[in-house]
């Protein structure tokens, strides 16, 4: 209806234009000509709406024949249908230029600013048509945020913590006149908006769903450092872009725009690390990102399309607390470590002959570990007053040892996480089960075994998602082996200083051999327990298992369960050997033990042999071997 | 241009009215040394989507806890120094870290007095961390007394 009313007004005001510019008085023409109208013709004339810039300002996504985007708030959009219409919102933002706010702040050239100037530049808007403004609160906060740079942080992955299992990923913006300022500056995170009063059931199933909205947050970078690098122990990751000062403009605009608003928050797909790719699109348009994650945007994938597109400068690595005790650990004597969980315990260690026959240069680092080490195990625990005396205590002896007394102690940057193996994996292989042929193929969509490489990745830490294996069997033919929807396995290793717990979650189909018959049945498994490791590299685990299953040859429609794994993990150069015995009992009497061996070669990053072997035992069925050898890629 | 003035003029105004004493008090920043982490279930919780609760999700600190942050200092003032105050410790106990960069560019310390700053903050570490119940705002109180008390530093307390 808008734009039919308007089309002859707009005829009538040509008309009138070329009436009054054959008139001498010029003066006259600023006012009697609608530059409105006349920046509505340009737009229409260079269908401004198509253009890629204007489709990453307003998010905007093709969705079959159209386009939607994936804003979901109504105040970012000028035009009733704007959220999928993008010529409309683009027309009813020019109109609104020119309607002017009695807070300057809620004018279209304040809200926003990134529109405002792509759409000046394109149409060569003379400001002085505009209605005069001054964006206080916008250049209050531009004033804080001084950065003309951008870096992409991830911080890794981190088990215990179910959010973390992929890692997550924020932008900062610096100032790259002064690198002493990383902890003030602003980190860009996308994430949920959450209502405190839901219980962490129900939010952890609307975070799936897309129940909470999206926001960016900003906040400065050092809450960040608290967060991951302090209290949830995860080493961070950042890599400093190569994006102009007018390209890191343009996000900073952009980002203006975006604050509260809401976008849709899927923790699959369009999560954290999708929308911090748009930004980017906004900054560098010619870039594009967002293609190739249809399913799953897992963090680290992230990081690989950035440096796919080439836009990484440089790479650095800040380490957890937890890390840097753990290696400054490693390095030192059995005595002095002693002294150090001595100390953490009881101030008066200090006095003690263990501590005073140490260097001055090993008594500072003792100290300080101490001190670390003391803060680390009190990271979630509220002031406890003799903790913080202690503490103190720690850091009059730190402060009377003099500066010159190096201590410092850099961990050895690993493997980056982005160029370990890849998350998707597919495998083919040959093998024997219950004397039978088969061969085999597998898909997994997400992430890490236990044997993999462990280059980029935490050890210990096994996580898959959505993983099928089929096997084409002689006598029987194509079937479904094994099709694991969640399959967690996290061994951390337990020492003095250090008390992980290890944990289980697996979940899925599985082929089972239950009185005589082969069959697929359903299960969920889960358990806990420690892993200690026995040098570097070689660790025993050894957890408790509750099983459930639901198998048409046991009693109980769930037939419940108890057992245990066992086994040895060993990583070495080129290869990693697993062995594994465990076994479970149920309820119905029945029992099953198995012995496996796995041995993973990596060949390269992405490439690998693996040879499995099993033997199974049980009641009242025969015992049986499942042999098979799979190469396997990573893509 | 009566509209720039207009808003000149309100910008100035609100200036003013933010103009409470440092560490006044309505300000948010009283918090102890060795503080533990409160609320850490909704910590977890938040970090199962990245999320945050909480009103400030836009980093607009100035006059959001309450505190005026004063002229002389960028980046957002006193609360940050307040937030890190463990870290701060740290680092003022051992003589250097990021901790006391970052202390030193809040305080608008140019490059080459961080040096100065870094070695006047350990030599009064017992000044300005006296003992273990030591507050945000004593502890700013200090750093600003040992400040003024060099003569390459006090330029930095108008």
């Amino acid at each position: 209806m808008f734009h039919l009313f308007r089309l002859p007004c707009r005829l009538i005001l040509k008309y009138l234009f070329s009436v009054i510019l054959l008139l001498p008085v010029t003066t006259f023409a600023g006012s009697a000509i609608d530059p409105r109208e006349s920046l509505l013709d340009k737009a229409e004339e260079y269908t401004l709406w198509e253009k890629v810039e204007w489709l990453n300002l307003i998010h905007y996504d093709k969705e079959y024949a159209g386009y939607v985007s994936q804003v979901d708030d109504d105040r970012f959009f000028y035009a009733s249908d704007g959220s999928h219409n993008p010529r409309s919102e683009l027309l009813a933002t020019i109109e609104n230029l020119f309607v002017e706010k009695e807070d300057h702040n809620q004018q279209t050239q304040c809200r926003f600013v990134a529109r405002t100037r792509w759409l000046s530049e394109q149409l060569d808007i003379d400001n002085m048509v505009l209605p005069a403004v001054h964006c206080d609160e916008y250049l209050e906060w531009r004033q804080m945020v001084q950065a003309d740079s951008v870096t992409m942080v991830f911080p890794a992955y981190h088990l215990n913590s179910p959010s973390s299992m992929f890692g997550h990923t924020l932008l900062r913006l610096d100032n790259s006149q002064d690198s002493k300022t990383d902890w003030l500056s602003y980190a860009v995170n996308f994430g949920a908006d959450i209502d405190n009063s839901d219980n962490s059931l129900l939010y952890a199933y609307r975070g799936l769903a897309g129940g909470y909205p999206g926001i960016f947050i900003s906040e400065p970078y050092f809450k960040k450092i608290q967060e991951y690098n302090r209290i949830e122990h995860r080493d961070i990751w950042e890599y400093e872009l190569n994006l102009t000062a007018e390209e890191t403009e343009r996000m900073i605009q952009h980002l203006w725009e975006l604050k509260t608003i809401n976008f849709d928050y899927y923790f699959f797909d369009e999560n954290c690390s999708y929308r911090l790719l748009e930004l980017i699109e906004v900054a560098r348009p010619e870039v594009e990102l967002t293609d190739e994650f249809i399913v799953t945007a897992i963090p680290v994938d992230t990081v690989r399309a950035i440096d796919d597109a080439k836009l990484i400068e440089s790479v650095s690595y800040r380490p957890a607390r937890a890390t840097e005790i753990q290696y400054i650990l490693e390095g030192i004597s059995d005595q002095q470590r002693e002294v150090v969980l001595d100390l953490s315990k009881d101030i008066s260690a200090l006095d003690s002959d263990a501590f005073v026959r140490l260097s001055p240069k090993q008594q500072k680092s003792t100290v300080d570990l101490a001190y670390k080490y003391l803060r680390y195990l009190n990271t979630e625990s509220s002031r406890d007053p003799a903790t913080a005396k202690r503490s103190h205590q720690l850091l009059q002896k730190l402060n009377s040892y003099p500066v010159e007394i190096d201590i410092s102690n850099t961990v050895p940057t690993p493997l980056p996480p982005e160029r370990g193996h890849k998350s998707k994996r597919t495998s083919i292989g040959l093998g024997q089960r219950l004397n039978n042929n088969y061969a085999e193929f597998g898909f997994k969509m997400a992430f890490h075994d236990l044997e993999d490489s462990k280059d980029g990745f935490l050890q210990g830490a096994q996580i898959n998602i959505g993983s099928i294996k089929v096997r084409a069997e002689d006598n029987v033919g194509l079937r479904l082996y094994q099709l694991d929807f969640v399959d967690i396995f996290s061994l951390t290793p337990k020492n003095s200083f250090f008390d992980p717990l290890s944990w289980k979650v697996y979940t899925g189909f599985e082929r089972q051999l239950t009185s005589n018959k082969d069959q697929l049945v359903y299960h969920l498994s889960g358990g806990a327990g420690g892993t200690w490791e026995i040098v570097k590299n070689h660790q025993f685990h050894a957890l408790a298992i509750g099983r459930l299953e639901i198998n048409k040859q046991l009693r109980n429609l769930i037939e419940p369960a108890i057992g245990f794994n066992t086994g040895f993990l060993s990583h070495f150069r080129h290869t990693t050997t697993h062995l594994e015995f465990s076994g479970e009992h149920f309820e119905d009497d029945i029992y099953r033990l198995r012995v496996q061996y796995t041995q993973n070669f990596v060949l390269s990053t992405n490439h690998s042999i693996k040879l499995f072997a099993k033997h199974q035992w049980q009641e009242n069925d025969i015992d049986f071997s499942d042999i098979n050898l799979n190469y396997q890629y990573y893509f | 241009m009566k509209k720039i003035i207009a808003g000149i003029a309100l910008l100035s105004a609100s200036s003013v009215a933010m103009a409470e004493a440092p560490g006044g008090p309505n300000c948010g920043w009283g918090n102890m040394l060795f503080e533990g982490q409160s609320g850490l279930g909704a910590h977890f919780i938040a970090s199962i989507t990245n999320g945050t609760s909480g009103n400030n999700t836009f980093g607009m600190t100035t006059g959001t806890n309450g505190c005026s942050t004063s002229g002389t200092l960028t980046y957002g003032g006193k609360s940050m120094v307040s937030s890190i105050m463990g870290e701060f410790s740290e680092d003022v106990a051992a003589g250097e870290g990021d901790a006391m960069d970052t202390v030193a560019v809040i305080y608008g310390v140019e490059k080459q007095d961080r040096a100065t700053f870094a070695r006047v903050m350990h030599e009064n570490f017992a000044v300005i961390f006296p003992n273990e119940d030591v507050t945000a705002d004593e502890m700013i109180a200090s750093i600003e007394e040992v400040m003024k008390a060099d003569e390459t530093l006090a330029k930095y307390i108008a």
